[in-house]
């Protein structure tokens, strides 16, 4: 009391103003508490029994209530734990006042929701430190309770903007032909925030193309990616572009775009159903295993590159490994979520597991089906949290998987120029860099009435230009196709031969002229070639088997006609169109 | 009675408490007296009818507020009451009310004293 005023400002923050309840049913002890309480510039509410406590706490909801024990009608204990109910979420400190000693009463008064004891006599300067302590335990609660919201409102907001964000990628990500008969694909819903990819989609020639990618990262950083992988797939898939063409803008797209470090792990394939082949590139994700359906066997297709996204295209590799595949044979592709899923003890599911399963399922139709229950069985986890990305493509009849269309349904074939001719002529350096055949194709399908036709004239250019560049130009046998063994040195001697050329060329005579209700298009492909005896090979055409020799015979049934000129070096193809009206 | 007012009141603390109370002193000292007036007869009803639980409550409340008013040896007093009343009894309670309202006497005095 001596040292009652101090003219030297103390450190401590200004003394916070509280509402603070007391509740004694004693006149003298009341008197004296509520004093002492006023005295340190608090605001005061008295009450004299527990009823009464409640009820001004219901009305005036103090910041700290001082509750004495024992009292007539409604006890501490009770009125206790009233205001705690009443206090809800909010932290509300009771301390109980008390002159009990024994542990029970204590532990009765710490169980109905008191926070400390203060007891009789009173002394000021506990009282004090007391009332200073809950406050700041008050308003740290506060603090994590406005936190909590925030992170709750966060936490929504978030959840929201992923909805919204996997509706736009599910806009531009179309499903594709993700959904044919020859692909079975396990993706979680929600996979495009683990950074998983799949897209299908069909080729003007017929063909398809099956990606799977692997963002590191999870969230929306892993999904950002993905948008304009799918975009840029579909689009030039849809155009006719390689599987290198495409691989090349992914990868430059995701170089640029991505930050350092975060990257696109994937696997690609062209899979050809006339040529019974599958040309595969795998950058990061895990073996590709090819299953042949009747041997039993499994190959394995290592990754040989970098991710999409990690080098610049300058030092960005497409080699690919080509494979002839029989009906039936099927190629698995995976995530390293499946790989890597971990059972209890840390195991990984690893590859040797896959193998094993694949080894002892009877039914080839129950493969994916099986690795699928025993990847699910290892890990012992529920469908809910997967990650597992995994896809099947199978071999199979073109017929099988359906004709392909690019625009479905356009009836209006009006317009457009009908009535021209073209020479394109591509020298060395071309036919080493370039593929024209996107070019070409989109030329032709500025004439209307040729546009439900794209996929059967895709087939028709490709045919004859990639017999004008290998066998023409770059003088490659075809029955080395005839075996496996070959089609793979074929293949090789195709890639060292185009780097190594510098001389050839291939040229496109193309000319379209209208006719009532439709028109006609004339395509004539020359090449610097020897040329060859056509007519023999004509005449033993329909005997042709193996890997190849499916090209030109097919090309005959898509059009009026197909003529070699002498001396074989140039062909001719002929297509008419008609409006049906 | 007992010369000494230090065995009845802490004074040193009694001091404190007045000047914490400023102007409330004596509204307080009226109120500890009165009141306690009251728990003394409410004790002697309490003991007659042999009722030990009422003989504990009363007697735990006069013992908090003999102790804030710094009366120790009746707030002793009081508690002895309130053991009692806990222990079930209210035999030889009646005993220690008599010696308790000589105490309470030689307290209002020294109280009164001190306004």
């Amino acid at each position: 009391m001596i040292n009652g005023t101090s003219s030297i400002a103390p450190l401590e923050e200004p003394q916070e103003q509280l509402r603070i309840l007391i509740a004694d049913d004693n006149d003298s002890d009341r008197l004296i508490l509520q004093t002492i309480v006023r005295k340190e510039g608090h605001t005061v509410y008295t009450a004299r029994d527990g009823q009464e406590a409640i009820d001004i706490f219901r009305q005036e909801s103090p910041d700290i209530v001082l509750l004495d024990a024992l009292m007539p009608n409604v006890d501490g204990f009770e009125a206790a734990r009233t205001i705690k109910q009443l206090a809800g979420d909010n932290l509300v400190p009771i301390i109980f006042l008390t002159s009990l000693r024994d542990a029970t009463s204590l532990a009765d008064c710490l169980a109905a929701g008191g926070l400390d004891f203060l007891s009789k006599p009173y002394n000021r300067i506990i009282l004090q430190a007391k009332i200073k302590a809950f406050a700041s335990m008050r308003r740290l609660h506060e603090t994590v309770q406005r936190q909590r919201d925030e992170i709750s409102l966060h936490n929504d907001r978030l959840i929201h903007e992923q909805e919204v964000a996997k509706q736009v990628f599910d806009n531009i990500a179309h499903p594709g032909c993700i959904d044919a008969p020859n692909i079975k694909y396990l993706l979680s819903p929600m996979a495009v925030f683990n950074g998983d990819l799949v897209l299908a989609s069909r080729k003007p020639s017929g063909g398809m193309f099956v990606f799977l990618g692997d963002f590191t990262g999870h969230g929306l950083p892993a999904a950002i990616g993905a948008m304009p992988v799918s975009e840029i797939f579909y689009g030039m898939a849809q155009k006719g572009f390689s599987l290198q063409d495409v691989l090349r803008e992914i990868n430059k797209k995701l170089k640029r775009i991505l930050p350092v470090g975060v990257f696109c792990c994937a696997c690609m394939v062209d899979l050809s159903f006339r040529k019974r082949s599958a040309e595969i590139w795998v950058g990061g994700l895990p073996d590709v295993l090819v299953y042949r359906k009747n041997s039993r066997e499994v190959e394995c297709l290592p990754s040989r590159h970098l991710p999409l996204g990690v080098v610049d295209n300058d030092r960005f590799k497409t080699e690919t490994t080509v494979i002839p595949l029989e009906l039936g044979d099927r190629i698995f592709l995976w995530s390293d979520g499946i790989i890597e899923a971990s059972n209890d003890q840390g195991e990984m599911f690893g590859e040797e597991r896959v193998r094993q399963v694949i080894a002892r399922t009877e039914n080839q139709d129950q493969i994916f089906s099986a690795i699928e229950a025993a990847v699910e069985k290892h890990a012992g986890r529920g469908e809910q949290d997967d990650d597992y990305t995994m896809v099947e493509v199978s071999m199979v009849n073109e017929e099988d998987v359906g004709e392909y269309f690019a625009e479905r349904g356009k009836s209006f074939l009006a317009g457009g120029p009908k009535d021209w001719s073209m020479t394109y002529e591509l020298r060395p350096q071309t036919l080493r860099e370039f593929n024209p055949l996107p070019l070409i194709t989109h030329l032709l399908m500025e004439v209307p009435g040729l546009r439900p036709h794209s996929g059967k004239i895709y087939t028709i250019l490709s045919e004859l230009y990639s017999n004008a560049l290998e066998h023409g130009v770059l003088g490659l046998k075809s029955d080395l196709k005839a075996s496996a063994d070959g089609f793979a040195r074929y293949y090789m001697e195709r890639t060292q031969k185009l780097s190594d050329l510098y001389e050839g060329a291939v040229k496109f005579l193309i000319d379209h002229h209208p006719v009532q209700d439709g028109g006609v298009l004339t395509i004539v492909v020359e090449d610097t070639g020897p040329g060859f005896d056509f007519q023999a090979k004509e005449s033993a055409e329909h005997k042709t088997e193996g890997y190849s020799g499916r090209g030109i015979p097919l090309i005959r049934t898509m059009c009026r006609s197909v003529r070699y000129l002498p001396p074989g070096n140039k062909v001719e193809v002929v297509f008419d169109w008609h409006v049906d009206v | 009675m007992t010369a000494n007012p230090e065995h009845h009141i802490d004074i040193g603390a009694l001091q404190d408490l007045k000047e914490i109370m400023e102007s409330e002193f004596e509204t307080l000292i009226n109120t500890f007296v009165l009141d306690s007036s009251n728990k003394l007869d409410e004790l002697a009803v309490a003991i007659a009818g042999r009722d030990a639980d009422s003989l504990r409550k009363i007697a735990h409340s006069l013992k908090g507020s003999s102790s804030n008013i710094c009366a120790g040896a009746l707030s002793e007093l009081a508690r002895q009451l309130e053991f009692m009343g806990k222990e079930g009894t209210t035999d030889g309670a009646a005993a220690i009310l008599a010696q308790l309202k000589v105490e309470f006497d030689v307290v209002r005095g020294i109280l009164e004293k001190s306004l």
